[in-house]
């Protein structure tokens, strides 16, 4: 049922879009600029469903990634194409065949994974930002999960990952996640996409 | 009014949109801009789009299908040189060493959101046996019933679903190319690059309508099944998959 209107609703508003430009004699809006990025974090940390929900795609149907996943996620004023890879170890292995290409990285990690996790989190986000093709990238580096109680601030993470000495000098933000706060994300998303769109570098900041 | 959208895997088959089919789902069609080229020398195995229209723009000669059919390779220059639909097949289906399969395909409007059209292929069935008897060619060919609004679109984005088999892929490579008779409309040239081995991806394109006068919006709708593509598959330049798809353009709610 809601599907249906879902369609009539989408239907409308090409209607009224078609009407609205014969009318105004209006061409098409600019198309939005378009960036390439790839996402990387370990398994479990929520990268398929933070991307599925900017999509506005349910998230009942999300098992591990066993591959790579590109999608372009729209946003107001850009259109990312988020490659995202798989973070299980058999796949890890594999992300640097990926990086070609990309203009910015987003990393996620599970703020609530055990310690272990984390600092395999941290061992990983710290090879990305000394990867060569990386290196110079602006990067959005979301700490997940943060609706769950055993999650550390994001205060705490960007103390734990080393980043004010790790990646000074080069452009990255970070920011505290939940699938349950995807107005948040969204915000998170629209400064990352200000760091793609500015060709020089800025201080970091969270 | 709405959009419906059914995908027919032969001319009997009568199934609906959303509805699980037996055979190979049609091929994405997209495209998005690559905003930044790349300076490496080195031929690229970075993931990129490549938008040309017709053969001269992409610089290649212009081949016919039957210097193809005779050739025992057929490279991605030898299909941006096709001016029209092919008849046949340029490849038979055991090309496909690598195990490629398609298992998903998707459209949804990029300004509403809407998915438009799904189908997915249930787990894989044995591939010897009776159905292959049959039509050895109905798991690369699908028929797409759209209304006369989707025409109207503006920017849809398209997703793959695809399996690989155990050898890992270095340069896997998509070519399509969709004909209104014998008029190129457009044609897409998508570098996946590395394929995992035993990986499943999926890869969603952005894909822009072509400006289309009315006089060809008009004549789509009248003629169905005379919008044809050709989607060309690719791995270390050399063709593996041929998957095909007519529309039309004038179904009703």
């Amino acid at each position: 049922m809601s599907e249906h209107m879902q369609l009539s609703l989408a239907l409308c508003r090409i209607g009224l879009y078609t009407c609205f430009r014969a009318l105004c004699c209006k061409g098409p809006p600019p198309p939005r600029p378009e960036y390439d990025v790839v996402c990387v974090g370990l398994t479990g940390a929520g990268k398929t469903s933070l991307l599925s929900h900017l999509c506005s795609e349910g998230s009942d149907h999300i098992v591990p990634t066993t591959g790579f996943s590109i999608k372009a996620v729209p946003f107001p004023n850009a259109i990312l194409n988020v490659k995202e890879l798989g973070g299980a170890d058999n796949i890890k292995k594999y992300w640097s065949r990926y990086y070609q290409g990309s203009q910015g990285v987003v990393f996620v990690l599970d703020s609530a994974s055990s310690d272990e996790d984390l600092e395999a989190a941290r061992n990983e986000l710290h090879s990305a930002l000394q990867h060569p093709q990386l290196c110079t990238l602006p990067f959005l580096i979301l700490a997940n999960h943060q609706d769950k109680p055993a999650a550390r601030t994001p205060n705490q993470i960007k103390k734990y990952f080393e980043l004010e000495p790790l990646a000074r000098g080069k452009r990255w933000i970070l920011e505290g996640s939940s699938t349950d706060n995807m107005e948040a994300v969204k915000e998170s998303f629209g400064q990352f996409i200000s760091l793609l769109e500015d060709k020089d570098t800025e201080p970091a900041r969270i | 009014m709405s959009y419906s959208c059914t995908s027919r895997g032969n001319s009997q088959d009568t199934s609906s949109a959303k509805k699980t089919a037996g055979d190979n789902p049609g091929t994405g069609t997209g495209g998005a801009d690559s905003s930044g080229s790349n300076d490496s020398p080195k031929k690229t195995t970075a993931m990129r789009v490549k938008k040309g229209c017709n053969s001269t723009e992409a610089g290649v000669p212009m081949t016919s299908e039957e210097d193809l059919l005779s050739s025992a390779l057929v490279t991605p220059e030898d299909v941006l040189g096709l001016q029209k639909i092919t008849e046949n097949y340029l490849c038979s289906p055991d090309d496909n060493i690598y195990n490629i399969d398609f298992t998903r395909f998707k459209i949804r409007d990029m300004e509403t959101g809407t998915v438009l059209f799904e189908i997915t292929k249930p787990p894989s069935t044995d591939k010897t046996g009776d159905k292959r008897d049959i039509d050895p060619n109905a798991g690369r060919f699908v028929r797409y019933q759209f209304t006369p609004a989707f025409l109207r679109l503006r920017q849809v984005g398209a997703t793959v679903e695809f399996m690989v088999g155990e050898m890992p892929i270095d340069n896997f490579r998509m070519i399509e190319r969709h004909y209104f008779r014998e008029k190129l409309l457009k044609s897409f040239d998508f570098e996946f690059g590395f394929c995992m081995p035993n990986s499943k991806n999926t890869c969603e394109h952005i894909y822009e309508f072509p400006p289309l006068s009315e006089d060809i919006v008009r004549e789509m709708i009248l003629h169905p099944y005379e919008t044809q593509s050709d989607s060309f598959y690719f791995v270390d330049n050399k063709l593996v998959m041929h998957n095909k798809a007519d529309y039309s353009y004038n179904g009703r709610t």
